[in-house]
């Protein structure tokens, strides 16, 4: 029974190997990637500066609620938020979000170009030149598929090919890619083999393979287990 | 080959069970709803406040000095029952009445109103706790709660933020399960969340060795009579061998698949060679007697497992040797009788 057993692990751990033991392969070298790049440098942390800035109550006597509501009667929120240091009103309507200055009352989203790179330049820790900006209105790339557009794209000559993404509306940094960044990316989507959305970690195919994988583990222990106890037997019987 | 085999097997004996592990929860994950693991799929939709009117609001002047110093964020947003402020600081926040000023808290009776409009499944809330995020269950928080524990069959619990009335977190079973694996598959015991540690660093790094070893090995294990069913339409070669057990009176007559592995096809006619690692190989059981005029030539695992005279006498190990054309096998006393009887079909 239990040779019948061994014959059966062999072949079937020889054949899933086979099929699968690539795909093994590869959910071990993704894995090895994402456990040994710190998240945190991933998450592009020491590429930025300058992220929490403080903002000023501004002097109601120039613009204050009532300017502002008088300007957007369709207000659903209002807010107060620091660009390069300076506060500045972030008022919610129904449709988008404005920048207001709170001194003039002047309207400063979206924001151009020139704008977008000192912005860029204040958060950027480093002194990278800035290769390419370019406002991104539709078909995203892979690596923001999810946010809200527009956004504009900034990227830097650096050594980890860094592109910031910034609200045209707030003037924030949405957020940051790097080259670690995306090989981490196309890695998750190696992992867990959505080679579309890179986000579906349920499907068919990763099941199959997963249960495939299982068996193949399974059926690599039992052979071991027996390796390991046919070696005793044959001490222990002085053969 | 000897080396990659050992190599395999040791350091399958090392991690094995990490690796059957890494299978086991990946594949749990994989399984267990997402909607359900995070609590989406018993949550009512919270319509949004829309626009509201601003008519005695305080202004942004109007908020405490003290309050306001050194903020990152002030917002001045609808929330249920009216307007309020909410000041943002880098390590907490504070939610104000837009109406009259007070700092606003959520109340046991506020969060279990709020738990309970937010649930939408099948039970009522048993009991109301306070605690302190973080802990295991709201670990990407930083602030005081108030969990609200359901008596429905999943034992939801739903944490509402005491500072803010947001909620924080669902919980239930099926996400306390995926996290069990989850700890397992990124091997954080105590946090659950740190998948930079040491040990899933190193357990990974020989993981690796096992299956690039693995894969190696796989350019040993098959040779090209294993796919035989890619030619010839299925139409495969049979050829006749000789087996000669002392026990038995007669040569028995088998008709093999050439090329293939002598240790399979002879346990495909129930004919069952010793055997512990089940044709690896490795142990060295599977011992057959070729004559010595037509013995083929022993491989490493051969020359390791079997004594040089043995072998100049034609003994080989089934498992490494394949099927040719009209060889003449001896085999141990009692092997064909053995098969024959444990054979159930065949005559």
């Amino acid at each position: 029974m239990i040779k019948r057993g061994n014959i059966l692990a062999r072949t079937l751990h020889k054949w899933i190997g086979l099929i699968v033991g690539l795909q093994i392969l590869i959910w071990l070298t993704s894995g090895l990637y994402m456990v040994i790049v710190d998240i945190d440098f991933i998450h592009g942390d020491p590429l930025v500066k300058n992220m929490q800035q403080t903002v000023e109550v501004p002097d109601p006597s120039k613009i204050g609620l009532p300017e502002l509501l008088g300007q957007f009667p369709d207000t659903e929120q209002i807010g107060l938020r620091a660009v390069m240091g300076e506060t500045y009103y972030l008022v919610t309507t129904v449709s988008d979000r404005w920048l207001i200055d709170p001194q003039t009352g002047a309207i400063h989203s979206p924001l151009n170009e020139e704008t977008v790179r000192k912005i860029a330049r204040f958060h950027f820790n480093g002194d990278a030149s800035i290769t390419n900006v370019s406002l991104i209105e539709s078909s995203p790339p892979m690596e923001i598929q999810t946010r809200p557009l527009p956004l504009w794209r900034v990227d830097f000559d650096d050594r980890y090919s860094t592109s910031f993404y910034i609200d045209p509306q707030s003037g924030r940094l949405a957020t940051r890619r790097h080259q670690y960044w995306r090989i981490f990316d196309f890695l998750w989507m190696l992992h867990i083999m959505d080679y579309k959305e890179r986000a579906d970690a349920h499907s068919v195919l990763l099941i199959s393979a997963q249960v495939s994988g299982l068996i193949f583990a399974v059926t690599g222990l039992w052979l071991l287990f027996y390796s390991f106890s046919g070696r005793r037997k044959k001490q222990t019987t002085g053969k | 080959m000897v080396f990659l085999k050992k190599l395999h097997k040791w350091v399958g004996l090392l991690i094995g069970v990490q690796l059957l592990l890494w299978l086991l929860s990946g594949l749990m994950i994989s399984l267990l709803d997402p909607a359900k693991v995070s609590g989406a799929q018993w949550a009512n939709d919270v319509p949004a406040p829309g626009s509201m009117p601003f008519d005695q609001v305080l202004g942004f002047d109007d908020l405490p000095a003290g309050l306001t110093k050194d903020a990152l964020r002030i917002d001045l947003k609808p929330a249920a029952g009216g307007f309020v402020y909410e000041i943002t600081h880098s390590d907490s926040s504070v939610r104000i009445s837009a109406i009259n000023g007070r700092v606003l808290k959520t109340s046991g009776e506020d969060a279990h109103k709020i738990a309970q409009k937010d649930f939408g499944g099948d039970g009522e809330i048993s009991s109301i706790e306070a605690g302190m995020a973080p802990d295991l269950e709201t670990r990407n928080h930083r602030e005081p709660y108030w969990r609200a524990n359901f008596s429905d069959s999943a034992s939801t619990a739903i944490y509402v933020s005491q500072r803010s009335g947001e909620i924080l977190e669902r919980r239930n079973t099926y996400w306390r399960v995926r996290d069990v694996f989850w700890m397992l598959h990124i091997m954080d015991y105590s946090g659950r969340k740190n998948f930079n540690n040491t040990l899933i660093i190193i357990v990974a790094l020989t993981a690796i060795w096992l299956g690039l070893s693995g894969i190696l090995l796989l350019f040993y294990s098959f040779n090209r009579h294993d796919f035989w069913f890619l030619n010839a339409l299925g139409k495969h070669n049979e050829v006749t061998i000789t087996l000669l057990d002392p026990a038995n009176s007669g040569p028995r007559k088998l008709k093999l698949r050439i090329g293939s592995n002598l240790f399979v096809a002879l346990a495909a006619h129930d004919i069952n060679l010793p055997s512990m690692c089940g044709g690896g190989g490795e142990c060295g059981k599977c011992q057959i007697r070729f004559e010595p005029s037509d013995a083929p030539e022993a491989n490493k695992l051969e020359q390791g497992l079997i004594p040089k005279r043995r072998r100049e006498r034609g003994v080989r190990l089934a498992c490494q040797q394949e099927v040719h054309w009209g060889i003449t096998l001896h085999i141990a006393g009692g092997t064909l009788k053995s098969g024959d009887d444990t054979s159930t079909g065949t005559a």
